[in-house]
Formats: C-alpha cells, structure tokens, sequence
C-alpha cells in the first residue's frame, strides 16, 4: 500500500470544485481539508447543494478537484487505477443500471470483476434486504433498485464504502438491515466509511464522526460524541431570587426566560455549569441535544 | 456483562458503556478478575461500531477500573485501599446530584430530605433507581 498519509485512507486538501467558467461559475466545494482513517465512520451531513454529493464523486475521481488535492489509499483521485477502485464501493444517489438486466445478472455482471466478492455476505444481504433477484430492473421499486446498488457495492470487501443518501428511498425495515449489514463490515473488515444523510437518526447510531458542510465548506468536522458533549439544553430554575431578563453569556446559543425559569441552549455546558449555577444561585438540568438540533447550529453560525 | 442503551438520549453511546460498567464494577455485579467481552463481541451484542466500544474501554482502562492482561481481553482490576468504597460513594453522588437539585427547588429541608432518602432506601423493589 502507497499509503503515506499517516495511515488516513481519505485525504482531501484544500479541494476546490468549481462549475461552469472560471470567475463566473459556483464553487460548489470551497476548500475541503479532511483525513479519514480506516475504521471511522462518517456523516456526512448538510443541506441540499451544500457539496456532499459532489465531495463524494470528486472521492471517486468521477469529477476532478478544480483546484487543491485529493487522495485514496494513497493515490491521486485523478490517478485511481483498477487496483484501488478495486478497494472502492460506492452507493449513488441515482443509479443509472441498465434497466433491461435482472437484478441477478447485474450482481454477476458486478462481482465478474472483483476476485474478492463474498458470495455469502451477497447471500446474507439479499435475504436480509428481502430483494427479489428475478426482477428486471427496470420494473424494480427506486427502494429495489437502492438495496441492488448496495448489495453491489458492499461484497467485495471495500476498505473505503461511500455512500450518498444510502437510505432516502428505504423503508424502516431495509434501513435496519443496511445498518446491520454495514455494522458486520466494521466488524469484519473495517473499512473507511463515508454516509451521506438528511435522516441524521439513521447515522446517529453507526457514525463516530461528524462532517458538516455549508456551501462548500467545512463547518464542523469533530468526533460525535465530542459535538454531542459539547452543547446542552438547560432548564434553570433560581427557587429564591431572580433571573436577569437575558443572559448576555456568550456560550448561550438561544433562551427563553420566564421568571425564575429559563430554557438555555449552551455551548460546552461542563465548562460554565458550576460557574453559573453559583453565580445565578439556580438549579440547573442538563440534557444533551440530539444530532437534529445541533445541526442547524452549525449552518446558521458558520465556522466555530 | 449487560449493558442497556438509549439511543435516544443524546448523550455518547461510549459513555453510556462506561459509566455502566463502572457502576457494575462498584456495585459487585462484576468482579475483580471478570473478563469483559472483547471489543468485537461487545459491538456486535450491541449493535455498534467496535471503535464506540474501544473508546469506552481505553477510558476504563485509563481510570484503573479495569487492566488488560498480556494477551488476554480486559480483566476488571482488583481495588486498591479504600478505591472501592469511594468509588461506591461517586456513583450514589451522581444519581443524588438531580435529586438534591430536586429537593432545593421543592424548599424541602435537609432533614425532610434526608427522611424521604431514608424511606426510599428502606422500600425494596421499586424501580425508581439508577439510570
């Protein structure tokens, strides 16, 4: 393996990725520095045209960086040979499979060539994912053609598995067995993998890595548990005395203070709580914030 | 060794494992020498990401709580002196903390208080515990 990248299977630099004419046209990837390790898992989170879905082609070396670096397993994006995208699996928003295939000439058009392909893992992912093989893909469900493209892309053992909106068009029970079927590959071969979601419940449970962009950006890219650790919902209550009519604290996100009770969102809640409670003479609970309310956090504040 | 999750609660499943193992650990339920399933089998039982798992081991690995033994999986550590006992007395603390902040908002006194702590304690089999 080539890889010098400090053992990251994933390395983007500074990676521009500009449509249309120089000058006139959109960035639609603003200088994206990321390292991804083997073994994590990310989410990739955002908005819609924020840039996900272009980061993860120009991964692929399907678009090519208008300006900085990017590479995998080591390589170049815009060098990627059959070896390494042989080590590459990949889940697409659309796929485009020829429609007059059945879904078992596609998996054996597919696997023909990978030497890895794990004939039990595609038996297993079949039968958990309830997908009929026999059906012609172009009479196929989008939620069908979603479990093929993903069964297509998992049994030849990747070591770097991107996948964009993997479960927009899956019902709760094909969502479970994608997440059962990606938990068994973290366990088996431990691959690098990259999610891309609107559902951030559907990562939540699997990604120990947060990625969020903003118009090309990265507005947050830190491990979930610290950015779950890192805010909190407060209920204050002050039993004697008053509270002021508005914290000026700049850690407090938002507020709503009603007499001696206040609702606080708050930045790094460990570091100011025992502060606070003293200073204020309150009581205070703490929650945490779930991924959906952290996220609009972060786009509406930008880099913090 | 079981361990119940919340995915729902928002707060890190890799602290979830540890403060319940620790518990465990000051409670008896696992003892000095009980081997902890291996990171692998943990995530697998849970369903999780084996580096959650890892995580919450290194921290109690870290904080003396368990120790690894040379080829082996994670062994929990025999205390030391008074560890025990203090680690007995954090746990309580933390699960009184809410309840404390509870009773200061309810202007309950101390020794009001301290008589329905003691009632509490005296009444088995309620399931108004721990976590």
């Amino acid at each position: 393996m080539e890889s010098n990248d400090n053992g990251a299977i994933v390395v983007a630099d500074r990676i521009e990725k500009r449509f249309g004419a120089a000058g006139a046209g959109s960035l639609a990837l603003d200088g994206v520095t990321l390292a991804i390790p083997r073994g994590r898992v990310v989410g990739l989170v955002g908005r819609n045209g924020s840039g996900k879905t272009t980061l993860l082609r120009v991964l692929q070396g399907l678009l090519l960086p208008t300006n900085g670096r990017a590479r995998v397993f080591g390589t170049d994006v815009a060098q990627l040979g059959d070896a390494d995208l042989a080590r590459l699996g990949a889940v697409h928003q659309e796929n485009r499979f020829l429609t007059w295939m059945s879904g078992r000439a596609h998996l054996d058009f597919v696997r023909s060539f990978f030497t890895s392909w794990d004939a039990q893992r595609e038996r297993r992912l079949v039968d958990a994912l309830e997908l009929d093989l026999a059906q012609k893909i172009g009479t196929m469900s989008p939620g069908n053609v979603q479990k093929l493209a993903i069964v297509a892309a998992t049994c030849h053992r990747p070591q770097l598995l991107l996948l964009d909106e993997p479960a927009a068009a899956l019902d709760p029970l094909a969502r479970e067995a994608l997440l059962q079927s990606l938990l068994e590959l973290l366990r088996e071969d431990g691959p690098a993998i990259v999610i891309s979601s609107h559902a951030l419940r559907d990562v939540e449970r699997i990604v120990d890595w947060i990625t969020c962009l903003e118009r090309g950006r990265v507005v947050k890219d830190a491990p979930l548990d610290v950015l779950q650790e890192g805010y909190a919902e407060w209920r204050v209550t002050t039993p004697r005395g008053a509270l002021p009519a508005r914290f000026v604290e700049p850690w407090v996100i938002s507020q709503a203070v009603e007499g001696r009770q206040a609702v606080l969102c708050v930045r790094d809640p460990e570091e100011h709580r025992a502060h606070f409670a003293t200073r204020y003479q309150a009581e205070v609970e703490s929650r945490p914030l779930g991924l959906e309310r952290l996220f609009p956090l972060w786009i509406d504040r930008g880099p913090a | 060794m079981l361990i119940l999750l919340d995915s729902h609660s928002g707060k890190p499943v890799f602290r979830q494992i540890l403060e319940q193992v620790r518990f465990q650990v000051a409670g008896g339920i696992l003892k000095p020498g009980d081997e902890l399933p291996s990171t692998r089998q943990l995530a697998a039982d849970l369903d999780l990401n084996p580096m959650t798992v890892s995580k919450a081991y290194a921290q109690l690995e870290q904080e003396g709580v368990v120790e690894r033994r040379p080829g082996l999986s994670l062994v929990v550590r025999a205390p030391r002196g008074d560890e025990l006992d203090a680690r007995r007395r954090e746990e309580l603390a933390r699960v009184l903390g809410p309840a404390a902040s509870a009773a200061r908002q309810l202007g309950l006194d101390v020794d009001v208080a301290l008589e329905v702590f003691r009632q509490a304690l005296a009444r088995r089999g309620g399931d108004d515990g721990k976590q």
